[in-house]
């Protein structure tokens, strides 16, 4: 089957009329210009303000104090994310993943607690002794330190910005936990958490990952910025437009078969891909490459065309 | 004729004014419909002057300044446009199966433009610097992560700033550019013939 014919579908068959391109396009890039500048100068751009570490070690110290602990024990998201972080398997989709390896390592045990109260303990000295006594405790003791310090936070009051913990045999734990939250409140932590080898930081890796678990969540959530509330394409604040070209793969996010998959992403990313390459070889396939004249959508585009010169068009892969 | 004849040949017709900025045009591609792909151009055309006067001026001034943050409205409200005009010429160019008479090249160039403008704009959401920036940051890693892409690290925005104010748009302007000139070059798509057309030609050709 033909889907075009070299002598039918050329545009030398037509006649041409005199048209000022140059002027076509300054027409276009003006049009564009004063509707962007106009836009801009009424609605600017939506804001909402990025979620700051200090911020939120204020707002929510026991909270902070959860995911901080969740770090030093090992049961947090990114403790047990696996490639390209580290070792873990909690957030390991498909071997590829695995395969790549960890490129970017993180560690939040060390990462996220230790080496941040190691600089605190520059600036507050009683931080010392605690994490000296924790580093230099069996792993076993330090086990049994966190969990008990996780027992007493559960029962934890919040007065204000502090955290009243009731008397447990957490040992260090509850000197170093309460140091980190001072940190976390100063404002100091993002910058202990983003270091990187090299000495400019262009990089808000950890800092992002530190947040990444309940506490940018529940922000979201609030917002309706969660894969299954369709947030992909939700600007912030409505009635402001988001990313809307993403609706097809937000979509097939809310598809429940996909959005409990434990490779969710892999399959929504993947199923979006296959419906791009449908778009893309429309051309070559049957049916579709076919559907254009059958709609008749054409005959409104060219309908004043149509009028004059020809009151029957077809398409030519029909009759060849 | 030997290859630098060809090349010769072929680029004098690439560079030519007859290709970028006819003077006449084939009269069926007249009207509001033919517009809609130099309105994306011209979109593409704000969005890469403002982005060049807001990387001149460096990554934190378009949340701290004023005329920076205005910038950014129009850098904003120009993407906006720019997708808004694409998919409009994409329905265009679709409902007319422009593909026909050789244009299959043409038709998969714009459809890439639209795959790639995708990461070239959500590179830029992940420049505001805001809340929406943090989010979309931890929330497509793990799709990158699990596609195997782990070397594109949304979070490190050190990379993102380079991949959104120079690769990407580097990218995708040259498709834009290759796109747009196998237009010129091919001739929009013309209408569906009719029969008695088709019956002629086709005769000709097959006594």
């Amino acid at each position: 089957m033909r889907h075009y014919h070299p002598r039918v579908d050329v545009t030398h068959r037509y006649r041409y009329v005199p048209a000022d391109f140059v002027k076509h396009l300054m027409g276009t890039t003006l049009v564009v210009a004063v509707l962007t500048a106009v836009l801009s100068g009424v609605f600017h751009e939506p804001v909402r303000p990025a979620l700051k570490i200090n911020t939120y070690a204020t707002t929510h110290p026991k909270e902070f104090l959860t995911v901080a602990l969740g770090d030093l024990n090992g049961t947090g998201t990114i403790a047990n994310y696996g490639p390209p972080y580290n070792h873990g398997t909690g957030s390991v989709q498909d071997f590829v993943q695995k395969w790549i390896g960890v490129i970017h390592p993180v560690y939040p045990r060390e990462d996220f607690v230790l080496k941040p109260l190691g600089y605190a303990a520059h600036l507050n000295p009683g931080l010392a002794p605690a994490l000296k006594q924790f580093t230099h405790a069996s792993s076993a003791q330090q086990r049994r330190w966190e969990k008990a310090f996780g027992g007493s936070l559960k029962q934890a009051r919040v007065q204000g910005s502090q955290v009243l913990l009731p008397s447990g045999a957490y040992g260090p734990v509850g000197t170093m936990m309460q140091g980190l939250l001072e940190l976390g409140q100063s404002g100091l932590m993002a910058g202990a958490l983003n270091r990187s080898p090299a000495d400019y930081q262009f990089d808000n890796q950890n800092a992002l990952l530190f947040l990444q678990g309940s506490p940018l969540h529940n922000a979201a959530k609030k917002l309706e910025l969660e894969g299954n509330q369709w947030g992909i394409i939700h600007e912030e604040r409505a009635p402001y437009p988001g990313p809307w070209w993403m609706t097809i793969v937000t979509a097939i996010y809310q598809i429940p078969f996909i959005a409990n998959a434990s490779a969710a992403d892999a399959l929504a990313l993947g199923s979006g891909m296959v419906i791009f390459l449908v778009l893309m070889l429309a051309p070559w396939i049957p049916g579709i490459n076919r559907l254009p004249r059958l709609l008749g959508v054409h005959r409104v585009i060219w309908r004043k065309f149509y009028a004059t010169h020809q009151p029957d068009p077809v398409d030519i892969s029909h009759s060849s | 004729m030997n290859w630098t004849a060809y090349i010769r040949q072929k680029m004098g017709v690439l560079f030519s004014m007859d290709t970028w900025l006819p003077t006449e045009l084939p009269e069926y591609a007249m009207g509001l419909m033919y517009t809609l792909g130099s309105l994306t151009a011209s979109s593409f055309v704000i969005l890469v002057l403002s982005g060049i006067i807001m990387a001149a001026n460096g990554p934190q001034w378009w949340t701290i300044s004023s005329i920076g943050f205005y910038l950014r409205g129009i850098h904003f409200w120009a993407v906006q446009a720019f997708f808004f005009f694409m998919i409009l010429h994409l329905l265009r160019v679709f409902f007319s199966g422009a593909w026909r008479g050789g244009r299959e090249r043409t038709w998969m160039l714009g459809t890439l433009a639209l795959l790639v403008a995708i990461p070239t704009a959500f590179t830029g959401y992940l420049m505001r610097g805001d809340f929406y920036s943090q989010w979309n940051a931890v929330q497509s890693k793990d799709g990158l992560n699990a596609l195997g892409f782990a070397w594109l690290n949304p979070l490190n925005a050190g990379q993102m700033y380079g991949l959104h104010v120079v690769v990407m748009p580097i990218i995708l302007g040259t498709i834009i550019a290759i796109h747009i000139a196998f237009i010129r070059i091919k001739g929009v798509v013309p209408p569906y013939p009719s029969h008695e057309e088709l019956e002629e030609i086709l005769n000709k050709e097959v006594p």
